[in-house]
This record gives C-alpha cells, structure tokens and sequence, in this order.
C-alpha cells in the first residue's frame, strides 16, 4: 500500500473536472467510491503503517477518521449531482468547484495521516486555500464577501497554528533535533522536554488557531455566515470533513500536552468550550435558518468532542465525533431540499413529500434532526453518557470538585436550550405551516441513505471495540 | 549585520502601516521580504546550514520579487483603488507601534529566557505578527489585507529562523507551495469579481 494509491482518486477527479462533457460529473461520483480501497486496505494493515516514512504514517486514530471523512466525501459527490436542480450553478462552476475538491481533498489526506506537525500544517492550509474557491463558485455577492472573510479569516487560523508549531519545535528541539517536528517521538519524551511552559505556550497558540477555525468563542458566527452563503454540499464538505482534519490536529497536540501538564490543558480546554457552547447556545435559540442552525449546532458539537477527550474520555469523544460527521453533513445535503421552496421557511419544511422517495426523504430528515439533539439510539446519546461520566470523574479526582460539578451541570442546562430550540423546529417542521409539493431526487438520497447506515455501523459491537481500541 | 538586517525588517514593516499608496505598500513588502531572505543567507551562514540559506535564497526571488511583482500586475488587470488610507488615524497608530512593540517585549519575556540564542529577535518577530495582524485590520480594501497576510506569513518566517535556527527544509518548502496555492486563489477570486461587474 503506497501513498499513489491513496491520492489516485484525488488525481482522476482533478484530471477529469477539466471534460467539458455533462457526463463526466458521474464519473466524478464515481471516483469518490474508488477512495474506499485504499482505505479499507488501510484498516486490515498492521498499526502503525508508515505510509510514508515516518512523515506520514496511518494509526488506529487516523484511519478512522480517514474513513469517517471518504464516506463524507461519497456521499457529498452524490449530491453534487443534483445540485443544478436545486440552485442555479453554471456549468463551469461545477467543473471547479469538483477540481478544488481533488486538491482539498489531497490536503486532508496528508494532514489526516501526517505524523509530523509540519505537514500537518502544509495539509490544512493546503485544503482550507482550496475551500475559498469552493465557497466562491456560488456567483452571488454574499458568497464572493464571504470567500474573502474565509480567505482572511481562515489565514489568521492558520497563521496562529504555525505560531504555536514553532514554538513547541523550538521547546522539543534542545533533545529531539529536526525529529522535534514529529508526533510520536514528541509524544514519547514530552516528560523531558527542557522547557515546558514554551510548549505550553506554543500549544495554546495552536489550539486558538484550530478553535477559530471550528468557530469558537469569540469566533462563533464566521463559519454560520460563510455556510449559509456558499452551496449546501460546501456546509457538508465544512462540518464533514475540514473539521475533522482540524479536530484530529488537536488530538494529536493535546496528547503530548496532556503529559507535559494535564492540568493545565484540562482547565484552558474546560473554560474554553464553557464559554463557546454559553454563546452559542442563545445563538441557536435566535437561529432562524436551517443554515446557520445547523452550523452552529456543529460547533456545539465539536467543543463537546474536545471536552470530552480532554476528560479521558477518548472512546465518546471518537464515537462524538463519528456521529456528527455523519449527521451533520447529511442534514446539510438535506438543506437542499428542505429550502427549495424558501430559505428562510421552517415551518411546513418537513411536509409536502409524496411517494416512496419523499416519505424515506423526510423520516430519514426527522431520525437526523433527533439524533443530533442525542434522542436514543442515536450514538450521540451514549457518547455524551461516556462523555459527561468520564467529566464527572475528573471533577471528583480535583481539587475543586463543587466549582467543577456546577460548572458540568451549567453546560447540561445550556444544551437543555439547544434541545428545547431543536424540538420545536422539528415540530414546526412537520405540524405547522403550509403544505408545498417538493421533489427529492435518488442521488442524494442515496447519500442520506449511507449516511443512515454509516450512523448504524457505529453502534455495531466492532465499531465500537474498534474506538475503545484507539483510547 | 544581523541587528541591523532585524532593525530595517522591523522598520520597513512600520513604515507599510502608514502608507497610503498601494505600489508604495507593495515596495515596502518587498523590503521586509528582502532583509528576511537576507537574514535567512546571514544566519544560515554563521550556522553552516545549507537549508536554510537554500531558503533565504527563495525567500528572495519569491517573496521579494515574484510575489509583489504579481500582486502588481493583478492590481493593474483589476484597476485596484491605489489609495488606501488606513482607517485608523496616523495620531492614534503613531502611538499604537510602540504600545505593541513594548507589550510583545513584555509579553515574551517568559519565553526568551528559554531560547538560548537570539532571545529578543523572538520578541521582534512576535511583535511583527501583531503589526501585520494591524495592518490587516486598519484598512478596508482587500490588497492591503492580502499584504498583511503577507506579511504575517514573513513574521512567523522570522520566528522560525530565529527561535528554532531554521525549521525542516521540508516545511519550509511546504510553506512557499501554500504561498504560491494562495496567490492563484487570490487572484481567481479577483477574476470572479471582475466577471461580475
């Protein structure tokens, strides 16, 4: 198994989006599937498998999430098929936006897989250059403003990450040399590190960096703005997959920032999402769009993921973190159809369906929208089970117990708004409003289709072994 | 050699803070790229490090000349506003560089007592990252937002040189492939923009 295979499907997309013929979009779709291979070959490998070199190399965490994010990728590739039903595209936009998605999706890979922060770095900046095009191929003045902002906003991110790499090199460097770049040795000598409160410092900066790019306090509209002005499948490609690669970044930095000072990290993360997930669940609570509703529930969502890793609950947060990768992008490929009669109409979105194909549309719509709020069976409700347990546990082994419990009790009640605000959507959705006929096309239900199942595989007794194998 | 290179990184970058001309901005970014591809040779030099003189000498020819001879040209296909009056009133930034450079002298004490060699130039390049962090937010046209970005990438160049003797050659390179990826990005989304109107 070699890197060319991995970036093969990559490659064809990126050679065939230059076709002017119509056809050429299924072979697009198609090749997405091609990305599975590698993959699954990937996970039958023996960990850790140096892919390349000690650069890049594919652990039981990374190919995880390399699944995770291909089988976004699929699913977002078969909705782009009908995209021209629902919103007015050119079909040189189309073309591009499919030969951004080649080049971002070469950037995840390499930051997915990397075992170096450099590279990592390379591959995140790489992959969020490629979304500022994608963002554009929506020819409205909105979406152009917001490319901008991402291109402006998405740099300073980017910019604070390397700040906060070069700084935790330049901590590990007096022991470990130029090796001082890679994850695995700095994981291993982070107890020897000569100066600690530098790599503290350096790790703070990043995780700053990563937290803007997930749109956290004090960032937490940026991302809602960009979404809600780009095409639907970009929002999927946002919560899919760019998240992920960032998400996995603060995996890997944390670990070794775990070792070097547990308490430090636990107290600057705890407050951190605290405060992300207190704005921003008024913010939902005003949300007046499926858009903006969704992509802030999703930075709810990914401040959960990293609390709960950061309280040694890697097994929620993993399982989290599936869950939402699925969900998420799925509700924002069913924006597409939930908005064909009007952006900003929530009541009546979930009636008017008719035939086999609408009433799978909006039971399958309604499962998401109860499984994002973490209804049972949803993976989410065990994941915050494990999650919120493994909280309660750290509080009790502090040494501000009260403070800490107040503090986990104050987050329950403001996901309790989150909940409330969810329910009466959904009601409205389904109870209120009129009644306007609406076409769903097989494509992407398809991809709704496998995102339901890939929602189910979570919970399979081998998934979920797998997960608590990574922690 | 190197306090001087430092001092006119430090003071080009000041002096593009308060200008009011595009190709003056321009110019000055080409400066400051000039004295860090400088610095990058001089240090690279001293320390008998091949990779990193290899990238000063890039530094060079891409961030000197390559990139603001591009951004030139785009701001000629574009017929980009040439005037660019900072928002921030030159009183008001006039007292704004010092407060920064002090702060980020305070604010990285702690840290250049742990780095052995070119403690303070640590300081300096932190200090850059804030003022091209200014020079962002000071004006509302897009050009001078895209140097500010610009240079921010140099300062956390300098960072790199200065704190850690040079990073990987891996990286670095990596690093100018992003630059470049971000200049064709920057000058489709001009394009779009163009077609638009």
């Amino acid at each position: 198994m070699n890197l060319s295979l991995l970036l093969l499907p990559a490659i064809i997309m990126f050679g065939v989006s230059f076709l002017k013929n119509k056809k050429a979009k299924y072979v697009l779709a198609f090749t997405s599937f091609v990305i599975l291979g590698p993959i699954v070959e990937l996970f039958l490998l023996p960990k850790p498998y140096n892919v390349l070199g000690s650069y890049l190399v594919a652990d039981k965490l990374d190919t995880y999430v390399l699944l995770v994010s291909s089988i976004v990728g699929i699913g977002v590739t078969l909705a782009l098929l009908t995209l021209d039903k629902h919103v007015k595209v050119s079909p040189k936009a189309y073309r591009k936006f499919y030969r951004f998605f080649a080049i971002f999706w070469v950037g995840l890979i390499f930051s997915i897989l990397s075992n170096h922060m450099g590279i990592y770095w390379i591959g995140l900046e790489l992959a969020t250059l490629s979304t500022v095009y994608m963002i554009k191929t929506n020819y409205t003045p909105a979406a152009h403003k917001e490319a901008w902002n991402y291109m402006i906003v998405g740099a300073i991110a980017v910019s604070l990450i390397l700040f906060g790499i070069i700084l935790m090199y330049a901590s590990a460097k007096p022991i470990l040399g130029e090796n001082a770049m890679q994850f695995d040795l700095l994981l291993k000598h982070a107890k020897e590190i000569p100066s600690p409160f530098l790599f503290e410092m350096g790790f703070a900066i990043a995780t700053i960096g990563m937290f803007v790019k997930m749109g956290f306090f004090p960032m937490n509209l940026w991302l809602a703005n960009i979404e809600r002005a780009s095409f639907y499948p970009v929002a999927a490609l946002f919560s899919g997959i760019l998240e992920s690669a960032v998400v996995i970044g603060f995996f890997r930095f944390s670990q070794i920032a775990m070792k070097v000072n547990y308490n430090h990290l636990f107290i600057f993360v705890f407050v951190y999402t605290i405060l992300t997930i207190f704005i921003v669940s008024f913010l939902i609570y005003r949300a007046k769009d499926f858009m903006r509703l969704f992509s802030l529930s999703g930075v709810e969502h990914m401040a959960l993921i990293v609390i709960f890793w950061v309280s040694g609950a890697p097994f929620a947060a993993l399982l989290h973190f599936g869950a939402h990768a699925f969900l998420k992008p799925a509700l924002f490929l069913s924006t597409g159809v939930l908005e064909s009669n009007g952006k900003y109409k929530i009541a009546g979105a979930l009636r008017g369906y008719k035939g086999v194909k609408g009433t799978i549309f909006w039971f399958l719509v309604s499962l998401f929208l109860l499984a994002i709020i973490s209804l049972p069976p949803s993976p989410m409700f065990f994941s915050e089970i494990y999650g919120f347990g493994a909280m309660i546990s750290t509080a009790k082994s502090s040494h501000h117990m009260l403070a800490m419990i107040g503090a986990i009790l104050f987050l329950l009640a403001l996901l309790s708004i989150i909940f409330y605000r969810f329910v009466a959507i959904y009601q409205s959705m389904k109870y209120e409003g009129e009644e306007e006929e609406k076409t769903v096309y097989t494509s992407e239900l398809v991809a709704l289709v496998i995102f339901a199942i890939s929602l189910m595989a979570l919970l399979l007794p081998s998934s979920l072994a797998y997960l608590k194998s990574i922690g | 050699m190197v306090d001087f290179l430092i001092g006119l990184f430090l003071a080009s970058l000041i002096v593009a803070l308060f200008t009011t001309r595009l190709y003056r901005l321009l110019l000055w970014y080409s400066m400051n790229s000039l004295m860090l591809g400088s610095l990058a040779l001089i240090i690279g030099k001293s320390i008998d490090d091949k990779a990193m003189i290899i990238t000063g000498a890039i530094t060079i020819v891409v961030k000197a000349i390559a990139i603001p001879y591009i951004l030139k040209n785009l701001s000629q296909k574009f017929h980009f506003v040439r005037q660019i009056t900072p928002e921030i009133k030159v009183q008001y930034a006039i007292m704004l560089v010092p407060a920064i450079l002090v702060f980020t002298f305070y604010l990285s004490e702690p840290i250049t007592h742990m780095i052995d060699t070119n403690a303070n130039y640590v300081a300096i390049s932190i200090s850059s990252l804030f003022l091209s962090l200014l020079l962002m937010m000071e004006h509302k046209n897009v050009a001078p937002k895209i140097v500010g970005f610009l240079s921010m990438e140099n300062a956390l160049f300098l960072l790199g040189i200065t704190a850690t003797n040079g990073m990987p050659m891996l990286v670095e390179l990596g690093i100018f492939f992003d630059l470049l990826m971000a200049i064709v990005v920057i000058n489709l989304l001009f394009h779009k923009e163009e077609l638009k109107i």
